[in-house]
């Protein structure tokens, strides 16, 4: 059994967790704004987003401190590039399925570059030579092909999605190559290269999110408002909108 | 502040914009300039009056509330955020709720600010919506990091005469289109009910004047 099936048992778990979560709230007719705002299953997510709040207030911040105190900042600029640079295969793989030949170039002249001269991915020599990183998903590749996004859904452990996106996730797993390779000690390498990149995330999104609770009239659309507008920004490629914003 | 604009050429622009609605007989190309111009005036003005380590905790804040009011157009932003509770609130709770709006703009604007104090900002250029509707795109850097600098955008609009901010985007998420979401779904779990809103809208801004915890 490789990093694949794991990885698949564990989303899989996830999903099934989802699943009863929306047949539990089946009976909860939605209110016409939630419908209006596409979030049929608006207070299941609601109650997801405390739980979710609740292992991040006990669990993923105590550890993030003791990240902080015990790796310093060079240390954990290595971690995120490291897990940056496991990230490529699958990042060019999904520019080639939509098309971004140039993109997806840039994203192999990165692994090449960074697993090279930039030991294993820990630096990141590519950008210092013009080579910037970007993110690219199966989630943001099914919306090129025009797979409509769906209702919003707060999934347990990896919050804001839906089900475009929550597919994009598993899909993301099964392809990456390091999920595929048969390693004796595969869910110690899973586990462990998931619990650095929940660390690493929260590290770099501490400040932002701090803030976003702070000013929030109500946290959880003000986080639905925001992830949605991050992912269409992500699907365009930082293509500008202008003209598709409301009249005001 | 880095300029993307010659000095003779914004101070051709600035008279322009000071010679009231000049612009606005202009031709599009002109009057996306003077939008461009505005941006990048204003926005170094602001950042100057948080940097500005002379003043205190209270001239900051009125100084940077005094500009921001002479550059935002408050009242239009608070209509928008309500959504469609706009049309079915009681006026005088419409007009209460903007002044409360207003006093959470600018609370939340100072705390966004804040953060961005010791970046450049370089107007990159812009693009018409329609006649006097403008994105002003701009880039936000950090001189002392390697990352790559952020795109944040400026709505302007210019149909009351001159030109005012309505919007602000950081890497594409709209403020405005996030406060109405966020607004109209506080007011769907509370009934609709804007009085509500305007007692949490003030308690918010009380705690964004008071330093993070």
């Amino acid at each position: 059994m490789g990093f694949g099936s794991d990885m698949r048992g564990v989303r899989g778990l996830l999903f099934g967790l989802v699943a009863l979560a929306l047949a539990g709230c089946a009976t909860r007719p939605p209110s016409p704004d939630a419908l209006a705002a596409n979030d049929p299953y608006e207070q299941t997510n609601r109650d997801m987003l405390k739980f979710n709040g609740k292992i991040d207030k006990y669990f993923v911040i105590p550890t993030v401190g003791v990240y902080f105190i015990l790796v310093p900042e060079g240390g954990r600029r290595g971690v995120h590039n490291f897990l940056g640079n496991l990230s490529l295969p699958t990042i060019f793989v999904n520019d080639m399925l939509q098309g971004e030949l140039s993109r997806a170039g840039k994203s192999m002249w990165r692994l090449v570059i960074n697993s090279t001269v930039g030991v294993g991915g820990f630096f990141d020599p590519a950008s210092k030579i013009g080579v910037p990183g970007h993110g690219e998903d199966f989630g943001q590749t099914l919306a090129v092909w025009g797979v409509e996004e769906g209702p919003y859904l707060v999934l347990p452990f990896f919050g804001p999605s839906n089900p475009r996106d929550a597919t994009g996730l598993v899909v993301d797993a099964a392809m990456d190559p390091t999920n595929q390779i048969p390693f004796k000690q595969h869910i110690w390498w899973a586990a462990g290269r998931e619990y650095f990149t929940l660390l690493d995330l929260r590290a770099q999104t501490y400040q932002t999110i701090q803030g976003i609770q702070r000013s929030s009239v109500d946290y959880y659309s003000s986080l639905r408002s925001l992830y949605r507008q991050l992912r269409n920004e992500q699907i365009r490629n930082g293509r500008k909108q202008a003209l598709d914003l409301p009249d005001f | 502040m880095r300029l993307s604009t010659s000095p003779t050429r914004r101070a051709m622009l600035l008279a322009a914009l000071l010679s009231g609605t000049a612009f606005l007989a202009a031709g599009p190309a002109a009057a996306a300039t003077v939008a461009e111009s505005f941006v990048d005036e204003n926005i170094r003005k602001g950042l100057d009056i948080l940097r500005d380590k002379k003043l205190t905790t209270a001239q900051r804040r009125d100084q940077f509330e005094t500009l921001l009011l002479g550059l935002v157009d408050v009242r239009r932003i608070g209509l928008f955020t309500l959504g469609q509770y706009r049309r079915t609130a009681p006026p005088e709770d419409v007009e209460a709720f903007l002044n409360a709006f207003k006093n959470y703009a600018t609370a939340a604007y100072q705390s966004y600010f804040a953060k961005y104090t010791n970046q450049t900002l370089k107007v990159t250029g812009s693009t018409q919506r329609t006649p006097t509707d403008f994105i002003v795109q701009t880039l936000l850097s950090d001189p002392n990091s390697n990352q790559q600098p952020a795109e944040v955008d400026f709505r302007v609009r210019t149909d009351t005469g001159k030109p005012v901010l309505v919007d602000v985007a950081y890497q594409g998420i709209w403020l405005s289109l996030e406060e109405r979401d966020q607004f109209v779904a506080f007011l769907g779990q509370n009934n609709g009910n804007v009085r509500t809103l305007i007692a949490h809208l003030s308690e918010l801004a009380v705690n964004l004047g008071k330093p993070a915890q």
